[in-house]
């Protein structure tokens, strides 16, 4: 725990000497805002190569006999697209990358608590992602991004390296979750109250603790997998005692909590864009916050419900529907908040904008197919179906990534200094949303109608709404495609931004684009929510910060 | 011998200055990552507790029950190692070096002769009772890995400790700059804490 001793001076301080050289700038950088966009390019990384294998799931069920794949590689493509998409493009770009980018920032704070832990965490994750996509090398996993025993104990050897792998991503998931706790405790400027603090801020705050705590019981259940596989010694095998039950409680004991890790830095992302665009203060600010917090916490307390056709005793069914049941009370709470919030706005189409409006339809209606799979009774009936297919891409898709890519259109600007490209916004979104729609909201009814997961080849009967789901991923693609290359181009001939195009109120925005690596000449006070438009801004001490001096603490630093 | 009399003076007060203000930070994030520790344990008890709670009885058929006199002896010295880890923190704070030092080697000495004795412990278990991770099915997976982690964690903890001793000689810390040894303290007693559950969880219940 020595790695903060160069970094000395809690918040007035914690200032580090200028980076030197392109790799202590770019590659070994401390510098949360540049590990930010590491995570965020590492991310989307992944998230093309998991993109193209989603597309190879499209091609074998075009047809009802498949045949693009065979059936053993279909289910290697199907876990790893699951593994990656959760492990290395959602968790990482909401927590690591966004988080990293923004929220330190909009707290007042020169850099999070330990910056050297920081990088650590980073580097572990394109290690892990490699590991990852190398287990097709030797056998990839086939059991699904679940990994139930006992099939995944007779996977190839690539499941081994799988779970290794995931162990890795938790371990800097872990580190993430420790560095963010201490720093939104720690590190906020003077004024900066817990119920000032911008909505993305609370987002962060409800979600560190959860990778902090839930992401190392998945590291037991994986270590446990690990060790059976490697080495014999039985834990989830029934044969010799162990119990492949057992796996499920401990992998939904991590895997409930990581749906609101994916989640809910996604939902204090449009918590930002909704009041920026339509220029009104955030309705109910602390209901939002407090409702992140009580999703969190009521969080660990539902993972049976994932469990509801493995044996599990009624009397425990019961208590584990209600409480997901009460986890949809908070959850409208926000919906209402941010409809309210829309309401009588005076609101700005801009690709943000759309993203964030589509964002609160999408992830209704996978929240509302939620209350549906958490009633025991008809869950029986849609356990292991497309319905679930469909209302997992609902609140993922149409929720965390349409909320990343609202992110994205929104701090961009504040990442490079340019703006993307709005008319190729507008493109992407209405390609990505028809795209979206046409490809998961028939999984609805083919799910309801008995079509199961899982599977490389499927009834005739199913047969047109699969391929109507396979030409819209196509056009997802499309959507998705012209998204890269308005960031490839806009990075290069984008319109300069200046520090603060939307004329949003939080503090990165009060900074340049991109901020210094120092973030803040003089350390802001804070005396009110940033969400008051027609207000003056809540701050003292930001005259100076777009001058090009650097801050006066700097010319003493001496390390 | 006064801690404090290491290096210069003036240059102490400017790194105990800024070590006051970094303090909580460090503090914190060591308890954090406390509690994620805690919870891997955790996570693996729940695991042994589940596959005892399986129906087959327990211990089960073919294993003898564990020897509680020796692991109590062996508890009891490693408890005793937390009541000279705490002397050990309090010494120092009051500036007296070498009882601080006494007490921290007595740590680390009871800390490897638990070790020790967890040694001997598995050694009989594996060539004399028979009972091996892999070929003794959940009684030898739950036993072995838990208490696998947690001898690991002591070995750590001894390792760390001798890099403490070390350190603190050389002059690394002063008598209001100390992180490491609160880190160190609380790192032993989180150990400490651990046995007590799996000793009463293995052998008591």
């Amino acid at each position: 725990m020595s790695t903060t001793a160069e970094h000395p001076g809690g918040i007035a301080g914690h200032i580090h000497p200028e980076p030197q050289g392109f790799i202590r700038r770019y590659v070994f950088s401390i510098d949360h805002k540049i590990i930010g966009i590491q995570y965020i390019i590492t991310g989307f990384v992944f998230f093309i190569l998991a993109g193209l294998l989603a597309e190879t799931i499209r091609a074998q069920l075009f047809n009802a006999s498949g045949g693009f794949v065979t059936p053993q590689t279909y289910n290697e493509v199907y876990s790893i697209h699951g593994s990656s998409m959760v492990w290395l493009v959602v968790i990482p770009l909401v927590t690591g990358g966004f988080g990293n980018l923004v929220f330190p920032v909009q707290i007042g704070a020169r850099d999070v608590a330990f910056p050297w832990l920081n990088m650590l965490s980073f580097w572990i994750f394109p290690v892990a992602g490699l590991m990852l996509f190398s287990s097709f090398l030797m056998g990839a996993p086939t059991a699904g991004w679940t990994e139930y025993p006992p099939v995944s104990l007779q996977g190839a050897a690539g499941t081994s390296m799988w779970a290794a792998a995931i162990f890795l991503v938790g371990v800097s998931s872990t580190l993430t979750g420790i560095n963010f706790v201490v720093t939104i405790m720690q590190m906020r400027a003077p004024g900066m109250t817990f119920t000032r603090m911008p909505l993305f801020v609370w987002g962060q705050f409800a979600t560190a603790p959860l990778l902090m705590i839930a992401t190392t019981a998945l590291a037991a259940a994986l270590a446990a997998l690990f060790m059976e596989r490697q080495f014999g010694v039985p834990f989830y095998d029934p044969t010799k005692g162990g119990s492949p039950v057992m796996w499920q409680h401990m992998f939904w004991f991590y895997s409930h909590p990581a749906v609101y890790i994916m989640i809910l830095p996604a939902f204090g992302i449009i918590s930002e864009v909704l009041p920026t665009f339509a220029r009104k203060p955030i309705f109910g600010y602390k209901l939002i916050a407090f409702s992140s917090m009580s999703i969190a916490l009521a969080g660990f307390m539902v993972w049976a419900h994932h469990m509801f056709t493995s044996g599990l005793a009624p009397y425990l069914q019961l208590p584990f529907m209600i409480i997901t049941f009460v986890i949809a009370v908070p959850t409208g709470v926000k919906i209402f908040s941010w409809t309210a919030t829309l309401w009588g706005g005076k609101i700005h189409y801009s690709t943000a904008m759309l993203f964030a409006m589509g964002f609160v339809a999408l992830f209704t209606l996978g929240g509302i197919t939620g209350i549906f799979l958490a009633a025991v009774p008809y869950d029986l009936h849609l356990h292991g179906t497309y319905f679930v297919v469909a209302h997992f891409h609902y609140v993922l898709v149409g929720g965390s990534m349409m909320g990343i890519f609202a992110g994205m259109y929104y701090w961009f600007p504040k990442m490079s200094g340019r703006l993307l490209n709005e008319k190729l916004g507008h493109w992407h979104f209405w390609l990505f949303f028809i795209g979206f729609n046409g490809t998961f909201l028939p999984m609805h009814w083919l799910g309801i109608e008995g079509m199961p997961r899982w599977v490389a080849t499927y009834d005739p009967q199913f047969e047109f709404w699969n391929r109507f789901a396979s030409i819209s991923s196509v056009v997802m693609g499309v959507g998705i495609l012209l998204f890269f290359i308005n960031v490839l181009w806009s990075i290069r001939f984008g319109k300069k931004s200046g520090p603060n195009p939307w004329g949003a109120r939080t503090l990165e925005w009060q900074v340049p684009s991109p901020p210094h690596y120092y973030n803040f000449k003089n350390i802001p006070t804070v005396y009110g929510l940033p969400y008051d438009f027609s207000q003056p801004l809540p701050y003292k001490g930001l005259d100076d910060e777009l001058n090009d001096t650097p801050p006066a603490a700097l010319a003493g630093a001496h390390h | 011998m006064a801690v404090a009399t290491l290096g210069h003076a003036g240059e102490h007060e400017e790194v105990d200055q800024l070590y006051k203000e970094t303090r909580d930070l460090r503090l914190q994030g060591f308890l954090l990552f406390l509690i994620s520790d805690c919870v891997l344990f955790s996570s693996f008890i729940f695991a042994y507790l589940y596959m005892r709670n399986s129906g087959q009885g327990w211990p089960p058929p073919g294993i003898q029950r564990l020897d509680v006199a020796f692991a109590a002896v062996n508890s009891v010295v490693l408890f005793g190692s937390g009541a000279t880890m705490h002397y050990a923190l309090e010494n120092w704070k009051h500036g007296n070096f070498m009882k601080y030092a006494w007490c921290l080697i007595a740590t680390i000495v009871l800390g490897a002769c638990f070790l020790g004795g967890q040694g001997y412990e598995y050694t009989h278990l594996i060539y004399v009772d028979h009972v091996t991770w892999a070929g003794s099915g959940i009684f030898g997976a739950s036993f072995f890995t838990l208490t696998g982690m947690h001898g690991f964690h002591v070995f750590m903890g001894v390792c760390y400790l001798t890099v403490l001793l070390l350190q603190s000689t050389a002059g690394v810390y002063t008598k209001s700059k100390y992180f490491g040894l609160t880190a160190g303290t609380l790192y032993w007693h989180f150990v400490d804490i651990i046995w007590v559950f799996l000793f009463s969880l293995f052998y008591l219940i």
